[in-house]
This record gives structure tokens, C-alpha cells and sequence, in this order.
């Protein structure tokens, strides 16, 4: 029974292994400029982890004995105070360390004086659709309120109050269009319920709360198109809440926001 | 009243594993026997285990209960202090309107709460005192001396209900309702919470002061007033502490 | 039972009728039982569910023999009602209320809980709680399908989706009424505890197993009240018009709502703060389980008895401070994010100390491989495996990603579920002999285990791949966004993993019934275990301990060095040598 555990065991490890090491399918190629670090963080999280499940599993195929081996430690029978201590600490400094090295990363992400020169867009999240909002030549959103003014049907689904004129030039898009290389500033809302804008190319997730503008930032560096996914159970469309970037040359993006803007 | 505790010393072996067994107790109803429940119920020590017993449950409960208390305090003072976010301004701005409170009914209902709990306390002292008779073997005198000091507790109780639900119709009548800006919703939760707890106190004060009549024995009885009264006394106390908050922090 | 306990009470000259002695009883050791078949009922209509949404991802179309197809609109449904009946009705019951209500007085020695009557109650609102839940399958709009966390406003207001209406109602008064049940028991085991240990039995001579229990009652107390505050006022909102979660302006199906300046971020900061000890909750007293059952069948005190019981205090505590690596992509303050983060990673510290710990309790040990033991050892490797992730998850750069996908499926069923359902599997095995008074098929117990061990694995480590790739969580189906429609192929592996992993579990369904009526006559102590509940007959008689109150003399665990007989351990109540 024994060696059946620890080859069950053995073989669970071995498993393991080989699927992540041959992984069928990985993270998405990195278009934006936290992906680099996003994911060597994630290689030495990977690395570290891994090893300590390979380890633990097989330090616990090594206990496994059959009855009858003679491995009694007649010393440390209750257990060995040193012991206790220096594997804790031992851990601790490991798991210091992760944790030190990990949180760098979240300070440069989370932390962000803006740019003059970013790329502006509002994001809406609505049952079950995306919407992207630029702000047109005077560099400022029209003001919004989805109660009184929104109508999908009738080409304002943000519901752009038609009074403000700071709204009159703005471009709202169902796909998000960005040029590479340039900082992208955006606020996300909500106009119903929790949403969550996750752009898995671009390493990106941030939920989309009602009620809040929640500000972050992006860098996209390659041209392309990448899909966006919903990422916070909305109700029955969540699924199929899905949306488009599209990385284009920055000669382009003006022409489109031209095209846009003609409209 | 000297308790027998002869505490058992046993050398401490020098290992961190193996749980090595300190002092035992042999104090009854603290890890050195049971409560005694199984030794006749006029047995002293049985008596002293079952208050202490029903005594620790409502520390526990009280536990639960601040836990609960504290948090919608904390979360009356924050909504209080960061407002909501303006979708047209850009940032948070205050929209808190402050409650005209009616001091008069309020101050009215503490004081009612208040005598509640004085004349809860000596019933409950009434009952101890009471209990020293049982322990002489004389026939407890007729309970008629203490259910009035019960029974105006309860009438008290019922009037401070009575009086914060018309404190909400006031409330009501300036066209403060529930619904119609954080600070009622807040103000009501607060004081909608408090109003039930005490509530099911007046239940269970109802279940003490009746206890004679149902048959209660004078020791259960004394009991359920010890524990009621310790809750009692713990609301009253956060009522006061609920009236504060809404009159120094009024926003 | 071997001689119904009627008829034992009639042996004894007591009139009992079915009523009392079955359905009202205030006997602790019938409430454990009536809390573990209640678990059971829990898990099989929640395993039932979790085996329809597989079916429906990877085959939305297939009509399932006896049911029909499976609807879209069900999908959320049934996957709000596998999260609640799971982590409430199994999870955090019978470890807690099933096991411990049984165990917890006969392992310290007392005839009976503190407060019997007060223990009828709570399970009594237990399965009022269950059957109000229920009751949702069966109103218009079916139930809710905003999943078990139910955030608003999705939850809060009925326009949002089907099953917004009466279906989120009953599941909040379900919920509602399941924290009272848990804070009365609760309060019952911290009482018994404190003050119906037998003579000589130290706080530091309990089992571990009371130890955990104790602490998760603490944990009770101080986190379910935040839950029903939190329940209480998303009913509010919904029906009173309140604006507690709520802000304005929204626009729902076209339809303004009337709410304003709530925020719905409040209640992620309750919910978590709710939900992050309940986690804890339901680990801790499976984490004492398998302490109880290593040193058994290792024939080996704990390894570190008081490092187990600072760890269990510590995760405990710690598991208070954590709340927020929940809302990491929530919008909530960064620097929030960063301290959330540090205590995170700090829980992951007692955690490793224990798995050392049981880990250096099988070392050298003359282990016994009993399906009991089988199961706890498969504890401590899925524990390794879902545990490991978890500091991973706890770094909110990394979170920022994974957030929300498959990859923390992954996890938390790797340590919740499976690493807490095989602890359950293992208390099962173990315990059965003495609530039934017969034994389980070792054979089938072998065969179970061996299917479930590969079948979790199978069913759950692949799930870190559909997470890295990106694949969201809740998705009814893969048709909406194309790069998840790429992951077919895989999703459709777990689904068949899951599959051969579900119908092993009628191995054990069966062997648990045919045991009941067929098997093996048990004897007092079948293990050789040291902890006083084995000095009572099996089953454990209805008056338990009350007639003799043992005295205490020896730890917990004193099994002998350096002998291969079998007697070779001391009971806790043998006499002082």
C-alpha cells in the first residue's frame, strides 16, 4: 500500500510537471509595455513555486514508508524546538523575499503621473457591450447622464448630454483604437452593474464600477488586434461581452479619429 | 463562597512538541470537572457552574453583537466623511444632510431606558440576595417583592420602543424617510438594529419576569435575569453610544 | 445503528418514541449525525449542479437523460447555487457542526454539549436555511445568478438578470438564517470548551482536533455578524429603497434606477471581510482532522503539538487582515492593495509551519495505511498544491491578471474543496465506527480514494492553464469571445476528468449506505487511537459519558517509541504511571 501511495503520488508530480512545463496553452504574447515585467515576475513566481510543489510532494513520497522500515527518531519524538524555528524562518525569509520582489512591479502599475501627450479614452461598461469614448479636438469629455439621455437605438448610448458643448465632438466607438507607442489614459465606469475591463494581450484588468471613474493606464507597443473580455459576472451576456483593440500606426489612428470625427 | 480548588502541579517537561500538560486544574467547571449539572441542582457548585456557564455565552454573544455594532459605526462615519462620487464634478463631493433630530422624545427615551435598566439591576440584585435564603434551607419569600422592579422593567422597555418608533413617525412626518438620503439610511440602520436587539430583550426579559408563572424554578429564574440583565444593561449602554454618534457626528 | 436506539432505550426501561429520540433530540451525538446527513443531502445536489455546468461549457447543446437541456440562463443559476450550497451546507458545516457537535464534548470528556437545547435549535434553523434555499429552484425567475458572492448592484436590483427578483431574496434570508445557526452553535462549542473539560484535561492535552474546533467557533462569533449586517442591508436596498450599495444614475435595461450615492464596493469590503475567515472556517478544522489522523496512523505524537496550536491561532487572526486581496482590481486604493498584499503572504507562514509539521509527524513513524490515513496524506498534497498558488495570487500585480479566471477556480477548489473534502472523507472513514458502531469497506475506501486523488488533480491543475491563458470565470459558454473558444479542447478534458471524478464519488455513496445496514460490527477502539472518545462502546451510546466522567492523565498522543506490538499507545483516561 505504501508504494502504491508513493508511486500514486509520484506519478500526480510527475503529471504535474510535464503539463506545465509542456504547457498546451500560455499567456497570450505581451503588446504592452507592463508585459515584460508582468510576466518575468510571473516565470519567478513560477520557478520558486514550483520548485517548493516538488519538493513538498516529494519530501512527503519520502515519509511514506512501508511498515516494518526503521527510520524511528527517538530523539525528536515530540517534535524539536530548533527545528520549528529555523524551518519557519527559513520560509518566512523565502516568502519575504517573493513578496518584496512581486510588489515593485504593483507600484510602477498602480502608480502613474500623467503624460502630456496620452492618448484619452473613457471606457463604459453597459449589459453586455463595451463602449470607447474619446474626446474629440477640445481634449474634453461632454458630460454624460445615461438616465435622461441614453439611447442605444438612436446613436447615444452613453447618453451625451446634447446641451454641453465639450460633448458635441466626441467619439464614442465599440472598438477601442489606439496607436503603438503612445500612453493611453483611460476612466472606466459602469452605467448598470460591476464590469471588468481585462485586455489579457496587454496584461491589463480593471473593474468597471458604478458609480466610480476609475483612472489607469496603457502602453501598447505593438500593432494588432487583441481581443477584451469581461471579467466580472454581469448577468446573462457576460459571456459574449466582448470587444476589440485595435493597435494601429499612429498616422492611421489620426486618420481614423479624423473619419470619426466627420461623422 | 470559598471554591475547592486544589490545583495539581505536574513538572513541566522541556520540549516544545508533545504538548506538555502545564498546571492542571482541578477547579470544577474550568477543565477540572464538569459543571456538576449531574449532581442535584440545589448542589452549590452546580449552581455557580450554570451562571458562570450561561454568564460566558452572553460574553460571547455581546462579543458577536459589538463586532457588528462597531463596523456600522465605522461605516456611518466614513460614508459621513467621504460623501459619494460626483460623476459631474469629478470627485467625491458631500451629500450628507443632517438629521434635525427631536431631542426632546430622545432624551424622553433614554431616561426610559435608563430607569429600565436601574430597576432591572435590582431585581437582579433583589434575586441574589433572595438566593441566600434558598441556601439556608428557608422557603424563599413570596417573589411578589420582586416582580414589581421586573415587571416596570418590562413596562419601561415597551415604552422605549414605543417611543423610538414615534420618534420615526416624527421623523417621517418632516419627510425624513428611510430612502431619501444616506444619513437616514444610516440613522435608521443604526437605530432599526439597536430597536430589535432590545426587542428580543424584551422578550426574554418577558420570559424572566413571567419565570414564576411558567414554572421556572427561583434558580433558572435567576438565571435568565443575571443574562438578561447583562444584555440589557450592554444596550442601553450602546443605545447612548448610537445617540452620540448621530448628535456629534451630524455632518 | 446495531440495535435501533429505540429499542436500546427500551432495554433500559425508557419509553422513546421515533420523534424524539431521531428528529427533536438534544442529544449532541444525533445532531452531529443529523448535521452530517444534512451536509450530505448539501453535497449531492451541489456536486449534481457543478456536473451539469461542466456539461453545459463544453456541450451547451446535449440533453442530459431524465432532465433535458440545459438552459443558458440556468448556468449562472446553478453555479450561485454550487458556490452557496458548497461553501455554507458542506464546507463549513460538517467539519464544524457535523463532526465537531458529535466529537468535540466526547473528546474532552464531557456528557454533553453546554447548552443541548440551544444545539437543537441551530441545527434546526440550519435546515430551515436549507430548504428556504431550496426554495428558490421552484419561484418564477428561478434562482439568483449573481454567483455566491452576489455583488451589487447585480444583486441588488431584480431588473439585472432573471432570478434577480425572488431568487436573490430567498438566498439572502437562507443566508441570513444559516449565520444565526452558526453563531449559536458557535457559542456552544466555545462554552463547552471552556468549561465541560474533564478532569486533568489542559487547554494544551486537547486533541487537535478540539483545538480547531474552538478557534473556528471564535472565528464565528467575530465574522458571521458582519454577513447579516451585510444581508440585512442589500434587502434594504432592494426593498426599501435604500442607497447603501446603490449609486445613481444607473440605467438598467433601459429603465433608470431610483437609488443613489451607495457604493457597491461597501459591499465587497463586507462580503470579504466576511468571506475571508469563513475560508478559514472551513479549513481549520479539516487541518485538525488530519493532525488527529496522522499522528493515529503514524503511531507518532504531532510533531510540535504547541507550534500546531500557535499556527491554528495565528491563521486565524491573520485571516482577519486579509480580506482585501479580493478587491485587488476592484478600484480600491493601491496602497491598500500593498497591505493587504504583506498580511496575505504572511498567513502562508503558519500554513507552511503545520505542513512541516505533519509532514515530520509521518517521519519515522510505523504508519498504518488505513483508507483514514490515505485521505489525510491526500490532504497534505493537495494542500501543498491549492496553497501554493495562493502567494502567488497574493501579489496584486500578478492578481491584476489572473484575477477573475480560471486560475483561481484552480485554487481555491485545489485547497478548499478537494484538500477539505478529502479531510471530510478521511473524518468519515474514521469516525464512522463510532456514530454507526459499524465499519466501512476498506477496499472501496482504497478504490474511492485512488479515483478521487487523480481525478481531482486531473479535474483542477489544468484549470492554471485556461487561467494563465486568459480564460475568464463564470462564462456560460465559449462561443462569445474567440480566444476562449480556443480553450475547448482543454475545458472539455476537465470535463471529462470531472466526470470519472464525480461517479467514483458512488463508490463511496454506496459504501457509506451498504456500511450502515451491512457492515462490520466495530469495536471500541478499530484504530488503536488514544483520544477518549474511543473508550466508548460503538456506536457511542446515547448517555455517553455521562454515567463515568473519565479523568484525565496523559497528552493527547502518547504513542510508544521502539515497540511493534499493538498496544502501543496510552489512552488520554488511563491511569498515571
Amino acid at each position: 500500500m505504501a508504494v502504491a501511495l508513493r508511486i500514486a503520488l509520484g506519478l500526480i508530480t510527475v503529471g504535474c510537471i510535464v503539463l506545465f512545463i509542456s504547457h498546451p496553452i500560455w499567456f497570450p504574447a505581451g503588446v504592452s509595455a507592463q508585459s515584460a515585467p508582468l510576466d518575468h515576475n510571473f516565470r519567478v513566481a513560477f520557478w520558486v513555486l514550483g520548485a517548493l510543489f516538488v519538493v513538498g510532494q516529494l519530501v512527503l513520497i519520502w515519509v511514506l514508508v512501508k511498515p516494518g522500515t526503521d527510520r524511528e527518531p527517538k530523539k525528536n519524538w515530540y517534535g524539536n524546538g530548533r527545528l520549528e524555528i529555523a524551518w519557519t524562518l527559513a520560509i518566512a525569509a523565502i516568502f519575504l523575499w517573493f513578496h518584496l520582489s512581486g510588489n515593485r512591479l504593483w507600484s510602477n502599475i498602480s502608480s502613474h503621473h500623467s503624460v502630456a501627450d496620452a492618448v484619452q479614452v473613457e471606457v463604459t461598461g453597459v449589459q453586455f457591450q463595451w463602449y470607447f469614448r474619446y474626446p474629440g479636438p477640445d481634449r474634453r469629455f461632454g458630460r454624460v447622464d445615461a438616465q435622461r439621455f441614453a439611447r442605444a437605438d438612436e446613436g447615444n448610448p452613453l447618453g451625451i448630454d446634447p446641451a454641453d458643448g465639450a460633448g458635441k465632438d466626441d467619439i464614442v466607438s465599440s472598438a477601442l483604437v489606439l496607436p503603438a507607442g503612445r500612453n493611453v489614459e483611460l476612466v472606466l465606469r459602469a452605467q448598470d452593474v460591476v464590469h471588468s475591463l481585462f485586455i489579457p494581450a496587454m496584461r491589463f484588468k480593471q473593474d468597471t464600477v458604478p458609480g466610480m471613474e476609475i483612472h489607469s493606464h496603457l502602453l501598447p507597443t505593438q500593432v494588432g488586434n487583441y481581443e477584451i473580455a469581461c471579467a466580472e459576472l454581469c448577468g446573462l451576456g457576460h459571456y459574449r461581452m466582448r470587444a476589440v483593440v485595435r493597435v494601429v500606426s499612429e498616422e492611421e489612428f489620426e486618420k481614423w479619429l479624423r473619419a470619426e470625427a466627420s461623422q | 463562597m470559598p471554591i475547592i480548588s486544589d490545583r495539581v502541579e505536574i513538572k513541566r517537561k522541556p520540549k516544545l512538541g508533545g504538548g506538555g500538560p502545564g498546571k492542571i486544574p482541578h477547579r470544577h467547571g474550568f477543565g477540572g470537572g464538569d459543571d456538576g449539572d449531574r449532581g442535584r441542582p440545589e448542589d452549590f457548585r452546580s449552581r455557580r457552574q450554570r451562571m458562570r456557564r450561561y454568564r460566558l455565552v452572553m460574553g460571547l454573544c455581546l462579543f458577536s453583537v459589538t463586532v457588528v455594532f462597531v463596523v456600522l459605526t465605522f461605516l456611518y462615519i466614513l460614508r459621513l466623511g467621504t460623501g459619494r462620487y460626483d460623476e459631474d464634478a469629478h470627485r467625491q463631493i458631500q451629500d450628507w444632510i443632517p438629521l434635525k433630530l427631536p431631542y426632546l422624545q430622545l432624551w424622553v427615551n433614554s431616561l426610559l431606558l435608563l430607569l429600565s435598566s436601574i430597576t432591572l439591576e435590582w431585581a437582579r440584585r433583589g434575586m441574589a440576595r433572595k438566593e441566600e435564603f434558598v441556601d439556608m434551607g428557608i422557603v424563599p419569600p413570596p417573589l411578589k417583592q420582586d416582580l414589581p422592579w421586573l415587571g416596570i422593567s418590562v413596562v419601561l422597555g415597551f415604552l422605549f420602543l414605543a417611543g423610538q418608533v414615534l420618534v420615526w413617525q416624527n421623523l417621517q412626518h418632516q419627510g425624513v424617510f428611510l430612502a431619501t438620503n444616506p444619513s437616514r439610511n444610516y440613522f435608521y440602520l443604526l437605530t432599526g438594529t439597536h430597536a430589535v436587539h432590545l426587542a428580543g430583550g424584551l422578550v426574554a426579559l418577558l420570559y424572566a419576569a413571567g419565570g414564576r408563572l411558567l414554572g421556572l424554578r427561583f434558580e433558572s429564574q435567576k438565571i435568565a435575569v443575571e443574562v438578561t440583565g447583562w444584555y440589557w444593561h450592554y444596550l442601553a449602554f450602546l443605545w447612548f453610544c448610537i445617540f452620540a454618534l448621530v448628535h456629534f457626528a451630524k455632518g | 445503528m446495531k440495535a435501533g436506539l429505540i429499542t436500546e432505550a427500551r432495554r433500559h426501561g425508557e419509553e422513546r418514541d421515533f420523534l424524539r429520540t431521531y428528529v427533536f433530540t438534544s442529544d449532541h451525538k444525533m445532531i452531529g449525525r443529523q448535521y452530517f446527513f444534512l451536509s450530505l443531502a448539501a453535497v449531492l445536489v451541489g456536486a449534481w449542479l457543478s456536473l451539469l455546468m461542466r456539461i453545459h461549457i463544453v456541450w451547451p447543446k446535449t440533453a442530459i437523460p431524465f432532465f433535458g437541456e440545459i438552459k443558458p440562463e440556468n448556468y449562472l443559476a446553478y453555479l450561485t447555487m454550487h458556490g452557496t450550497l458548497m461553501v455554507f451546507f458542506v464546507l463549513s458545516m460538517v467539519p464544524q457542526n457535523g463532526f465537531g457537535t458529535f466529537f468535540l464534548p466526547l473528546q474532552l470528556g464531557a456528557s454533553e454539549m453546554s447548552f443541548p437545547r440551544l444545539n437543537m435549535i441551530g441545527f434546526w434553523t440550519a435546515l430551515l436555511s436549507f430548504f428556504v434555499l431550496m426554495a428558490a429552484f421552484f419561484v418564477p425567475g428561478g434562482p439568483s445568478g449573481a454567483g455566491w458572492t452576489q455583488y451589487p448592484p447585480l444583486s441588488a436590483i431584480a431588473l439585472a438578470g432573471p432570478g434577480q427578483a425572488l431568487g436573490t431574496d430567498l438566498w439572502l434570508v437562507s443566508i441570513g438564517l444559516f449565520c444565526l445557526a452558526s453563531i449559536m452553535s458557535a457559542v456552544n462549542f466555545v462554552a463547552t470548551t471552556v468549561t465541560r473539560r474533564a478532569p486533568g484535561m489542559a487547554m494544551m492535552r486537547m486533541p487537535l482536533t478540539c483545538w480547531t474546533w474552538f478557534v473556528t467557533a471564535i472565528l464565528i462569533l467575530l465574522a458571521f455578524g458582519v454577513l447579516v449586517a451585510a444581508v440585512i442591508m442589500l434587502l434594504l436596498d432592494r426593498h426599501a429603497g435604500t442607497s447603501f450599495f446603490v449609486p445613481g444614475g444607473l440605467l438598467v435595461s433601459g429603465k433608470p434606477v431610483e437609488h443613489s450615492g451607495g457604493s457597491p464596493l461597501l459591499w465587497q469590503h463586507l462580503f470579504w471581510f466576511f468571506g475571508h475567515p469563513e475560508v478559514y472556517i472551513a479549513i481549520l478544522p479539516a487541518m485538525g482532522v488530519t493532525s488527529h489522523l496522522l499522528a493515529t496512523f503514524a503511531r507518532k505524537p504531532v510533531f510540535g503539538y504547541k507550534a500546531m496550536v500557535g499556527a491554528t491561532i495565528a491563521i486565524g487572526a491573520l485571516g482577519f487582515m486579509v480580506w482585501g486581496h479580493h478587491m485587488f482590481a476592484s478600484g480600491m486604493d493601491p496602497h491598500a492593495g500593498f497591505a493587504f498584499s504583506s498580511l496575505t503572504t504572511a498567513i502562508a507562514v503558519p500554513s507552511a509551519v503545520k505542513t512541516f509539521n505533519w509532514v515530520g509527524t509521518l517521519y519515522g513513524g510505523r504508519i498504518r495505511y488505513t483508507t483514514p490515513l490515505l485521505f489525510s496524506v491526500g490532504f497534505v498534497s493537495l494542500f501543498i498544491t491549492g496553497g501554493l498558488t495562493g502567494p502567488l495570487l497574493a501579489q496584486p500585480a500578478l492578481d491584476v491578471y489572473l484575477h477573475d479566471t480560471y486560475f483561481v477556480v484552480a485554487h481555491f477548489h485545489l485547497i478548499m474543496a478537494m484538500a477539505g473534502l478529502f479531510a471530510i472523507f478521511a473524518a468519515t472513514y474514521f469516525w464512522f465506527p463510532k456514530m454507526f458502531g459499524r465499519r466501512m469497506n476498506e477496499r472501496l475506501g482504497r478504490l474511492h480514494f485512488c479515483l478521487t486523488l487523480f481525478g481531482a488533480y486531473a479535474t483542477f491543475m489544468p484549470m492554471h492553464l485556461l487561467g494563465i491563458a486568459g480564460h475568464p470565470r463564470r462564462y456560460s459558454e465559449l462561443t462569445g469571445v474567440q480566444y476562449v473558444t480556443a480553450m475547448l479542447p482543454l475545458q472539455r478534458f476537465i470535463t471529462l476528468a470531472a466526470i470519472v471524478t464525480l461517479a467514483a464519488q458512488l463508490i463511496f455513496l454506496f459504501n457509506l449506505f451498504w456500511s450502515l445496514r451491512k457492515g462490520a460490527a466495530a469495536e471500541a477502539n478499530p484504530w488503536q487511537c488514544t483520544s477518549l472518545e474511543w473508550t466508548l462502546p460503538s456506536p457511542a451510546p446515547p448517555d455517553g459519558f455521562a454515567a463515568r466522567q473519565p479523568a484525565v492523565n496523559h497528552g493527547p498522543y502518547e504513542y510508544l517509541p521502539g515497540t511493534e506490538s499493538i498496544e502501543d499507545f496510552v489512552m488520554q483516561d488511563a491511569p498515571a504511571s
